[in-house]
């Protein structure tokens, strides 16, 4: 047990070491440099310091060393356009409005969808099934960005129930503000309804075939006792399995979201550091979004284990 | 029952044929999966609208006659009326025109990223299956650097890299796609190779191209089928948000992502913008999507019966 | 045979089916009865219909796909279980009956500790608390001849072996004491060395519970060792039925005779060729009129693909579907055996 998780851990922080060296790859290929736009109005000896500030008149090499020794101890520097904007503080304002976003779509998005998916399984053939099959269809079908915008038309801009743009700041960060992250959650969840209605009843619809559910009813069991000790259990597996894409989806995902609603989160910010060529900023960005990534999916190994008796903590880790 | 008479008391035996007889046809997997393809109204509905929509997408934009890029200062923002069926854009553009142009843009970009993705992800799944050991596992790891980053935060670097171009958007949007084929490949051929029938095919002495034909191929073909109509959607979806993002193509290039993009901007006063762009876009998902459920459970041997 | 009333009764069961390809009738007319403390065999190939028949008894069969047909009866101490209500089938399954199935891997629940899948039965009908249930989990699983059952419990099916694993699906089935157990090929997925084992146990908790027992099979081996009587199923119907002995030495319906004659034997002298069964068993989707052998029978006639023949009673409950027995028919005997005795 101990020997597997620092060897996961090992391999994590590799991971995540290949992934900051090919940003940094990558973002030195990018055409151009991005204070070239604001150098050009200034005088040769303000542009030298500028880039010397910046350390970008070191060669490519020394600049590598020094962003990763930077990362080691949590430092990704200051954002080349906006002044004095550092990456660590960035991330101290942001990413609590991202993460309420994220964790109140996926919540709702997946407990709602379980609850469907056990519904349209359990009334195999009947209304209730259809409706949920029409309606997961349908909700996978409109992409988000489209679910958001005619949201935001129509319950923002026509009826006026909610506000159109903004998300609550200071005391109402995580728990206030409600009629703000009304329409983005919304917004959100549809797509994990859907996934997760049609991924259990898949699920359940398999396991309901196998034999022990054969056994379980020659046992003379009740049937709620048999959906939920024989049926659920097993059928979660792969619900399990489709987490940390949900996960993933949560974290990039809400990118279109914070873009509608102008919501200041770390995916907007993203966004906005790619067009202005923020090099800094998208490589913290990038690490540490990976990094979340990476511990979202570890933790998911774990629960398969716990879930599933047949996988050992010690045996294949996928 | 007819009369018992004596000569009905003969005994006749039976005969090889009819001792072997089988009374249900044979019928092939394909043959199988076609038929009940056919059976589901859904998923031939969906074939349908597919096919008019390829229709529209080559001869919409000629239907009215007016050029997708010719602007008309007098006639912007009209709404839909018989000269223009979807009505214009901000600057007098016929929307109608403009949409199917877009749809050919996204429906293009979709299945060329799908080809690529599925080109990609087999050869490398091929690969890895065939070599095994570490080969394998280098292959493999990095598949799972890959897939360690969220696979939007990649697609958006590269864009950036690469720059708002076609092109560009091909490889961001495939870089991250074909892992998931290439593990579906390799899994597919390493089962298959293990497999017994294979095995006996093996002994039997069938030549590698036959047990390639015979085995690999139309084994690995439902999952590249469910993969491809799985992919097409996922590819739009991502095309039309990158653009809306303002990462993706950018005007004057049209798809429906910029149209969206466009559309939003005129929320307030001309929801129609927005609409018809929307709408052409969920349509052709939906389809996709449809038509994909239909045929996993077209594919599905375990449905067989 | 003494004229006790029976404890299990079916009558003219008839299930079928609905398939892509249209109605499949599996079981078309099907009619035995079972005694209590009795065993009995139903032996056929695969397909023949005797797994439907377990899964009615045992009330199994799901609609939409499945259907037991209108007039069938299945008489449990002659009440019909087929109208029962829900109180009355969650005593009657695993309470009064119980079934073990071929593959033991998975009929077991994967992600549930062995104890617990016995314990649940013994909650559910001995009203049992947990503690006591636990108790008792431990004793069934000694019964069965599992060692160390007080460790063996707590783990998972795929923790055991495929005998262990048979093992516990009898100490689910033997839990609440039922009264008829159905075995639908218990052996059959188990090494040979293994199979012996686990007849012996079944037949000990038999013999200890007087519990009546329904053997479904395809291997006569099985059969001989440990029913009174056999019924031959065929194309989802009986063929012939009767007790062991006269079902081995003195079979009337060729297609018995075929079974037996396909049995490898060490007994005989000279060697053999392993006799087989020529052809394949029709395809229940549309039966044949007649007799559903005909095809594959070398005494077949005229008649036989027109009506479908009578049983005709032998004695001693002794009965054969043959028109060979037809007073018109040619005499003909059992082929005798090659290679000589």
């Amino acid at each position: 047990m101990g020997k597997y998780l620092i060897r996961r851990l090992a391999e994590m922080i590799l991971t995540l070491f290949l992934i900051a060296t090919a940003t940094f790859f990558l973002l030195e290929a990018v055409p151009g440099d991005p204070l070239s736009e604001r150098a050009d109005k200034l005088s040769p000896t303000v542009k030298e310091n500028l880039y010397k500030k910046y350390g970008l008149d070191k060669p490519m090499m020394e600049r590598y060393a020094i962003t990763m020794k930077g990362i080691c101890v949590g430092d990704f520097g200051e954002s080349f356009v906006y002044a004095g904007q550092t990456v660590g503080g960035l991330i101290h304002d942001r990413l609590p409005v991202s993460a309420r976003l994220g964790l109140q779509q996926v919540i709702l998005g997946v407990a709602v969808g379980l609850l469907l998916g056990i519904l349209a399984a359990v009334k195999r053939g009947t209304i209730a099934d259809y409706l949920v099959i029409a309606l997961s269809v349908l909700l996978i079908s409109v992409p988000h960005l489209i679910f958001g915008l005619l949201l935001q038309k129509v319950f923002a801009g026509n009826l006026q129930w909610f506000p159109t743009i903004g998300w609550p700041a200071g005391k109402d960060l995580w728990f206030g503000g409600w009629e703000y992250t009304v329409l983005p959650t919304l917004t959100g969840c549809f797509t994990y309804i859907a996934t997760y209605a049609r991924l259990l009843k898949t699920s359940m619809l398999d396991v309901i075939n196998q034999d022990y559910v054969l056994t379980a009813e020659s046992k003379g069991l009740s049937r709620a006792r048999i959906i939920r000790k024989h049926i659920l259990r097993n059928s979660f597996i792969p619900v399990i399995t489709q987490l940390p894409m949900s996960i993933a989806m949560c974290i990039t995902g809400s990118f279109f979201i914070e873009s509608i609603f102008s919501i200041p989160g770390i995916g907007q910010y993203y966004v906005t550091a790619v067009n202005n060529q923020d090099l800094s900023i998208i490589m913290g960005e990038t690490v540490i979004l990976a990094a979340m990534y990476i511990i979202v999916l570890f933790i998911t190994d774990l629960l398969y284990v716990a879930i599933d008796p047949r996988i050992s903590m010690t045996g294949k880790s996928r | 029952m007819a009369a018992l008479t004596p000569d009905k008391f003969k005994i006749i035996g039976y005969t090889q044929e009819e001792a072997n007889r089988i009374d249900r046809p044979t019928i092939s997997y394909w043959q199988d999966a076609w038929r009940r393809l056919r059976k589901n109204p859904v998923a031939m509905a969906s074939l349908v609208v597919l096919g008019l929509l390829v229709i529209m997408v080559i001869i919409g934009p000629l239907i009215r006659g007016y050029d997708y890029e010719s602007m008309n200062v007098m006639e912007k923002n009209l709404k839909p009326c018989a000269k223009y069926w979807f009505g214009t854009d901000n600057l007098g553009r016929d929307l109608f025109s403009r949409i199917w142009v877009g749809a050919r843009a996204s429906l293009v970009i979709a299945i060329v990223a799908t080809a690529l993705k599925l080109i990609i992800g087999t050869v490398y799944g091929a690969l890895m299956a065939h070599f095994g050991g570490w080969v394998d596992e280098v292959l493999m790891r990095i598949i799972e650097v890959i897939n360690s980053i969220p696979s939007l935060l990649l697609t958006i670097l590269i864009m950036m890299v690469l720059g708002n171009n076609l092109f560009a958007l091909l490889v961001a949007l495939s870089v991250t796609a074909w892992c998931n084929t290439a593990r579906q490949v390799r899994g597919m051929i390493k089962q298959l190779r293990e497999s017994e029938y294979v095995y006996a095919a093996e002994v039997l002495g069938a030549s590698p191209v036959h047990i390639i034909m015979k085995h690999y191929i139309p084994n690995m073909l439902g999952i590249l089928i469910l993969d491809t109509a799985t992919a097409i959607p996922m590819f739009i979806f991502t095309e039309a948000g990158l653009s809306f993002l303002g990462i993706g193509l950018k005007a004057p290039a049209i798809s429906l992502g910029v149209l969206i993009s466009m559309g939003q901007q005129n929320m307030e006063f001309y929801p129609f913008q927005l609409l018809f762009p929307c709408l052409v876009l969920c349509i052709i998902v939906m389809a996709f999507n449809l038509l994909g459920d239909g045929l996993r459970d077209a594919l599905d041997p375990r449905l067989r019966q | 045979m003494s004229e006790q009333k029976p404890i299990l009764e079916v009558k003219n069961l008839r299930v079928s089916y609905h398939t892509y390809a249209g109605e499949v009738k599996s079981v078309r007319g099907v009619t035995f009865s079972l005694n209590k403390g009795e065993a009995i065999a139903i032996v056929g190939e695969s397909g023949c219909g005797k797994s439907v028949t377990a899964k009615s008894i045992m009330g199994l069969i799901k609609a939409p796909q499945g259907e037991i047909k209108k007039d069938s009866e299945i008489l449990y101490n002659g009440t019909n279980i087929l109208n029962y209500d829900k109180k009355q089938w969650k005593n009657y399954k695993g309470g009064e009956c119980a079934i073990i199935f071929q593959d033991a891997l998975a009929s077991l629940n994967p992600t549930m500790r062995v104890g617990k899948q016995i314990m649940e039965n013994l909650m559910g009908h001995k009203n049992m608390t947990k503690k006591e249930a636990q108790k008792e989990a431990v004793e069934m699983l000694r019964l069965v001849g599992i060692p160390e059952p007080e460790k063996r419990v707590r783990q998972y099916p795929h923790e055991f072996s495929g005998g262990m694993r048979q093992r516990v699906m009898i100490a689910i089935a033997f839990a609440c004491d039922p009264k008829i157990l159905i075995c639908d090929e218990p052996t059959t997925a188990l090494d040979v060395t293994i199979q012996g084992q686990i007849l012996d146990i079944i037949k000990g908790l038999q013999k200890k519970n007087d519990t009546s027992v329904i053997m479904i099979t395809h291997d006569l081996g099985v059969v001989a060792n440990i029913a009174q009587r056999i019924a031959v199923m065929y194309s989802g119907v009986i063929v012939e039925s009767g007790t062991c002995e006269d079902i081995f030495y003195r079979p009337r319906h060729p297609y018995t005779w075929a079974l037996i004659q396909s049995v490898p034997r060490l007994d005989l002298k000279n060697k053999q060729e392993l006799a087989t069964i020529p052809g394949t068993p029709p395809d229940l989707l549309n039966p044949p009129v007649g007799c559903p052998f005909c095809t594959r029978c070398s005494y077949c006639m005229p008649i036989c693909k027109e009506a479908m023949p009578e049983a005709t009673d032998f004695g001693n409950g002794h009965t054969a579907s043959c028109w060979l027995h037809h007073p018109m028919a040619p005499k003909v005997d059992m082929p005798a055996l090659k290679g000589g005795e």
